[in-house]
């Protein structure tokens, strides 16, 4: 059975650890060994979860987070690919840019975020602009090895068939790539999501982390909890989405293999 | 010989070239939120001696090593044990991969109401990120051993443990070293992120409160402090690698 329905199989035991975790999340609940602030009951959570949805003050919070990740996340993805096929391609931008980018890997730059408030404001742009620093490194490092490694025989018999340069780029080394490109975009969105949640907690007044924050100072955990599953749900939704977006665009190679090697 | 040392030549070039230019912007109308190189270079050397950046850096050490160390061996041991245990490995693996999306930066809150709002709740959220990164990289890791290298210590009577210790660590290596390097990255990301939510010691708090109080010298010692420290670390671990990873590099080369 599990043989032919693998993929069945696979969400059966998703759906069967998920429900245990509720259970026994239910149970401590109902114990009484916690305060109901600690740890709240599901139905508090789920009730909190369904007043979230139903108000379009807090889908609008969710749509600002939304906002801000999406746009730093699709500014990087842009330049990212830019940067990483030109460094793949060219001698001058690797000797250049490459030290640039591995000089600076290392460094954290959530540590910016002050000086980009004083710069940008504290509103949604010193967001973003975080958002797509952080997001640009592993997109620019995957590209460049991936557009780095494309096989010769490719080049030489595009360039042979008279494609001009940038056809190349386009036609042979960017689909060439393309599996690498999406292993770094696939590390770069949990980050957009991670940067966009602290930057709102840290100073904002609107966005999901702006709210996991407020519910946590007027004690409201059940509330905090169901905000917190929400962000989850959006991170594991983005996630799909670009796995998706992968298999349907890189429908020559499997998942599995772009880890391995 | 010449072709090794350009790119760092290059970087080095490219690195003095920026700060002279950030130098001389001094000269001109500038905000006062930017200080030159050089005023950073000075105020850096000041709270050295002053005593207000040492004990900082410390709080924020044992903050971040006991998170990154915990959470990265779990990591490991887990991810290498999942990649060749099929009953551990369908156990663990849909959980981690589930929840691996989800930014773990939102825990804080719950851990914090959990184990108190001390260096603990923050060991306990830096350990689960670095976990991720270190699961999955050994997982891939221990999962992509040649098949034909297992038969082959198979066949030259090697038992199970000496397979998994001679054969499938090693060839897990490269990409168990390259999860620590995106959790190291990782542990700082929120190492800062916690310590400016709330923390009462600690670069990020140093950060955040000389920010709020206009103490633009200290705030820039404290980001110079975090970016050194990060560069430091990363460092170390590459020094590590290369140790550790001699045959493949020689083998690469």
């Amino acid at each position: 059975m599990s043989a032919r329905w693998p993929g069945l199989a696979s969400i059966g035991r998703r759906l069967a650890l998920l429900a245990l975790g509720v259970v026994v999340w239910e149970v401590v609940a109902r114990s009484g060994a916690f305060s109901p602030l600690v740890v709240p009951s599901i139905a508090r959570i789920g009730r909190e979860f369904w007043w979230l949805l139903a108000r379009p003050e807090s889908l609008a919070e969710a749509w600002a987070t939304l906002q801000r990740g999406l746009g730093g996340f699709a500014l990087a993805a842009v330049i990212g690919v830019a940067l990483g096929v030109l460094m793949g391609r060219s001698a001058v931008a690797a000797a250049f840019l490459g030290p640039l980018f591995s000089g600076t890997y290392p460094i954290p730059k959530i540590a910016l975020f002050p000086i980009f408030i004083y710069l940008f404001g504290i509103g949604s742009v010193s967001k973003v602009l975080l958002i797509f620093l952080e997001c640009l490194y592993p997109i620019v490092v995957t590209t460049h090895a991936g557009s780095r490694a494309v096989n010769r025989v490719l080049l030489w018999s595009a360039a042979n068939m008279g494609a001009s340069r940038a056809r190349i780029l386009w036609r042979v080394v960017v689909p060439a790539a393309a599996p690498f490109i999406f292993a770094g975009l696939r590390i770069a969105l949990p980050i957009a999501m991670i940067v966009v949640i602290i930057t709102e907690m840290i100073s904002s007044a609107d966005g999901l982390g702006y709210l996991v924050m407020y519910s946590l100072a007027s004690l409201k955990t059940d509330r905090m909890l169901a905000v917190v599953l929400a962000i989850a749900l959006i991170g594991v939704a983005l996630d799909w989405l670009i796995v998706r977006l992968r298999d349907r665009l890189v429908f020559w190679e499997r998942l599995e293999s772009y880890y391995a090697e | 010989m010449r072709g090794r040392y350009a790119p760092r030549l290059i970087g080095l070039a490219l690195l003095a070239a920026t700060l002279a230019l950030w130098q001389l912007t001094s000269r001109f109308g500038r905000p006062e939120f930017v200080l030159s190189p050089l005023e950073i270079a000075g105020h850096f050397v000041d709270a050295l001696r002053s005593g207000e950046l040492l004990p900082h850096v410390g709080a924020s050490l044992v903050r971040s090593i006991p998170g990154f160390v915990i959470g990265s061996l779990i990591g490991v041991v887990l991810g290498l044990l999942a990649g060749v245990a099929r009953s551990l490995d369908q156990l663990l693996s849909p959980v981690v991969f589930l929840t691996y999306p989800v930014p773990k930066i939102v825990f804080l809150p719950i851990v914090m109401l959990w184990v108190g709002i001390g260096d603990l709740s923050k060991v306990v959220v830096i350990a689960l990120a670095c976990f991720y990164p270190c699961f999955i990289n050994a997982y891939y890791g221990a999962r992509g051993t040649p098949t034909i290298m297992v038969w082959s210590g198979l066949n030259m009577g090697a038992r199970r443990l000496q397979i998994f210790r001679k054969v499938v660590v090693p060839s897990a290596l490269p990409l168990v070293f390259t999860g620590l390097r995106v959790s190291l990255a990782l542990s700082f990301i929120l190492l800062f992120s916690t310590e400016m939510i709330n923390a009462r010691t600690g670069l990020g708090f140093l950060i955040r409160q000389s920010e709020s109080s206009m103490r633009f010298d200290l705030m820039y010692v404290a980001i110079a402090a975090v970016a050194a420290l990060g560069y430091a670390s990363d460092q170390l671990l590459l020094l590590v690698r290369r140790r550790v990873l001699a045959w493949q590099d020689a083998a690469s080369r």
